[in-house]
């Protein structure tokens, strides 16, 4: 890493802003052209009603609730970093903790998506949230499915507000070095701010507030979406190791998907400086810690399916394993136990090739994993005269394919248009520059 | 901030700024402005630096903790009484005796309307105290310098008798600039 100043890091960090180059806007453009066909799907689907999906009795939930819990999976990696390494001091976290937070708010937007989707009468979603109405009817606050309504709008909102403040000090950068109409623009988005005494005392104490509030945040929205499927008490499902396993996994992925996206980025837009190798080798670390977490995971749920010895809930397991959904499962342990043990040696976890191919596996590893748990057990469930193989339809996979592309498009967008890297903060993390060594120098 | 020293109330008034480009220099100017009873000062930086918190503040903490507390607790009521409230206005008839008002099962929703509203709290604690949107800083503290690779202090109001020894502090104290006033100082070459 070379020897940077205060204005090196203002002008690396600034300087892919509102420029195009052909590669970003091919990508750009494909994005968009998938999620136009992703969205007719859609379009498709409110036309002539769930039909369309693959759900056959007694399988209801299949590929929209899968997708659901996997964008929101990958959100917690970003909040991991921005919350609970800011407040541990890790200082890994500054090059890529912006980066990882757009992830989280972009993750969250797919997610959220899906409820919608999933209930097929999308314009009845308002349901879901109380408010006084003519029916005198109200919601029914002991449902797991209401907690998550709250859990997910909750962490949606305190996600967006965490990284709004964040960005605050760096949008005045950005203003401060263009002109014109863009300037016009990000005066009025950096709400005046010129980094005075006043303005960073109260700005660092709400930080750390806004940090020690969402890092409970990071436990609880897993848990809440794993008690989706944990307070039912359909066989693979009805299980306390859900909450821890579900975090754990949710970790897992949304550090995968950090090295996937933020890959990439360092090297098209030249930021080896700020973000280098070390950060992926540590997010690869994070990947295998909550690997072994799940993997831990996968081995509990066996063993005690099989110390219950409740039948349904050992012929679901079993069904798992050598039933229709057998290469799901294989897939899901192969992505998710086996691949990401390569990055046990550091030659692997320390070469861009190996970090990105290991985490695309992860991703689709723990895409399979859901899929796993959701399609498996409701497929499989009490009455053998209900067991049916549900495969998804190319209505859901069009759905599917449209949530990457509207992830990536916001992603796409957010690089161009917001500094990627957190300038105020790689700053606060270099040493100042000192005119007197010595007993004169600052700290 | 401490408490305002009126700098001059009888003659005319005006802002002095000093530019620079070395940390250990902007705390000495700090410092001996202080030290001379120029407390109302307003110090620039491009990045948070705990020295600088220190040394204008003296451990003064934020009152922003206050909104998030207040915050949190009204959020944690507001919610359990919206569930309690609602609940109570459709009691469904549960099997086994379930209390219509359960406590275990409105926890996760207690939760998550404490965070809800702490982080609100927090967020308007943070414009209120900051004073954000700003739109009453002098034009001296508005410097496209002190988003980059500078620090600054500006003097909102010095009189006329004062402005000679408070430039004097400044270049003493290493400012690669000092300006306002009734006249400019330059002190040599700007950063590289």
């Amino acid at each position: 890493m070379k020897d940077l100043s205060y204005n090196d890091v203002n002008k690396d960090v600034l300087r892919p802003l509102f420029t195009a180059e052909f590669s970003y806007l091919a990508v750009l453009a494909t994005t968009l052209l998938v999620l136009g066909a992703g969205g007719l799907c859609w379009v498709y689907q409110l036309v002539y009603g769930l039909g369309v999906a693959g759900y056959h009795p007694p399988v209801f939930w299949g590929v929209y609730i899968t997708t659901f819990v996997f964008w929101v999976g990958i959100g917690h990696a970003g909040t991991l970093i921005s919350a609970v390494l800011f407040l541990t001091r890790s200082r890994w976290r500054t090059g890529i903790y912006r980066a990882a937070e757009a992830m989280t708010i972009f993750a969250v937007m797919t997610a959220a998506l899906f409820p919608a989707i999933h209930v097929g009468r999308a314009w009845y979603a308002y349901w879901l949230f109380p408010y006084p109405n003519q029916r005198q009817l109200w919601q029914n606050f002991k449902s797991p499915l209401m907690w998550d309504v709250f859990a997910v709008s909750t962490y949606f909102t305190v996600s967006t507000i965490f990284f709004a403040i964040g960005l605050i000090p760096d949008i005045a950068a950005v203003r401060d070095a263009t002109k014109g109409f863009t300037q016009k623009m990000y005066a009025v988005m950096a709400l005046g701010w010129r980094g005075t005494d006043r303005q960073w005392h109260h700005y660092m104490a709400a930080y750390g507030f806004f940090a020690a509030i969402a890092t409970p945040l990071v436990l609880s929205v897993h848990s809440v979406v794993s008690w989706d499927f944990a307070m039912a008490d359909t066989p693979g499902w009805h299980s306390t190791i859900f909450p821890p396993y579900f975090v754990a996994g949710a970790i897992f992925s949304g550090c995968a998907m950090v090295i996937t996206l933020m890959l990439p980025l360092s090297l098209l837009f030249k930021l080896e400086d700020y973000i280098h190798v070390w950060h992926f080798e540590h997010l690869a670390k994070l990947c295998v810690f909550t690997g072994g977490i799940l993997t831990y995971a996968y081995g509990t749920e066996y063993y005690i399916a099989w110390y219950s010895d409740n039948q349904y809930e050992w012929g679901t397991f079993m069904d798992r394993v050598y039933g229709n959904y057998w290469w799901v499962f294989a897939t899901m342990v192969f992505c998710n136990c086996l691949a990401p043990l390569v990055w046990w040696f550091k030659k692997v976890r320390t070469n861009y090739i190996g970090l990105f191919v290991v985490s695309v596996i992860i991703n689709i590893g723990m895409w399979f994993e859901r899929f796993n748990i959701i399609a498996s057990s409701l497929s499989h469930s009490f009455d053998p005269a209900g067991w049916v193989y549900y495969t998804p339809t190319w209505v859901e996979w069009g759905i599917l394919i449209m949530s990457f592309a509207w992830f990536f498009t916001w992603f796409l967008l957010f690089v161009k248009i917001m500094p990627s890297v957190a300038i105020a903060e790689v700053k606060e993390a270099m040493r100042p520059p000192v005119k007197f060594e010595g007993e004169h120098a600052a700290k | 901030m401490s408490a305002v020293v009126p700098l001059d109330t009888v003659a005319s008034v005006n802002p002095v700024k000093a530019v620079y480009a070395h940390m250990d220099c902007l705390m000495t100017g700090i410092a001996n402005l202080k030290k001379a009873g120029y407390n109302d000062i307003m110090v620039m930086s491009p990045m948070p630096r705990h020295e600088i918190e220190d040394a204008v503040y003296e451990g003064e903490p934020s009152p922003v903790r206050w909104f998030t507390l207040c915050g949190g607790l009204f959020g944690g009521t507001m919610v359990f009484s919206l569930m309690a409230m609602t609940s109570s206005n459709w009691p469904m008839i549960l099997p086994g005796g379930k209390p219509v008002v359960s406590i275990p099962a409105f926890v996760p929703i207690m939760f998550e309307g404490t965070v809800l509203w702490a982080s609100l709290a927090t967020l308007i604690g943070l414009l209120l105290n900051c004073r954000l949107p700003a739109t009453d800083l002098p034009a001296e503290a508005q410097d496209p310098r002190f988003s980059n690779d500078c620090f600054g202090i500006v003097l909102e109001r010095v009189g006329a008798h004062d402005e000679s020894k408070i430039v004097a502090i400044l270049q003493a104290s290493g400012a690669i600039e000092v300006s306002g006033g009734s006249s400019t100082h330059a002190a040599g070459a700007l950063h590289a």
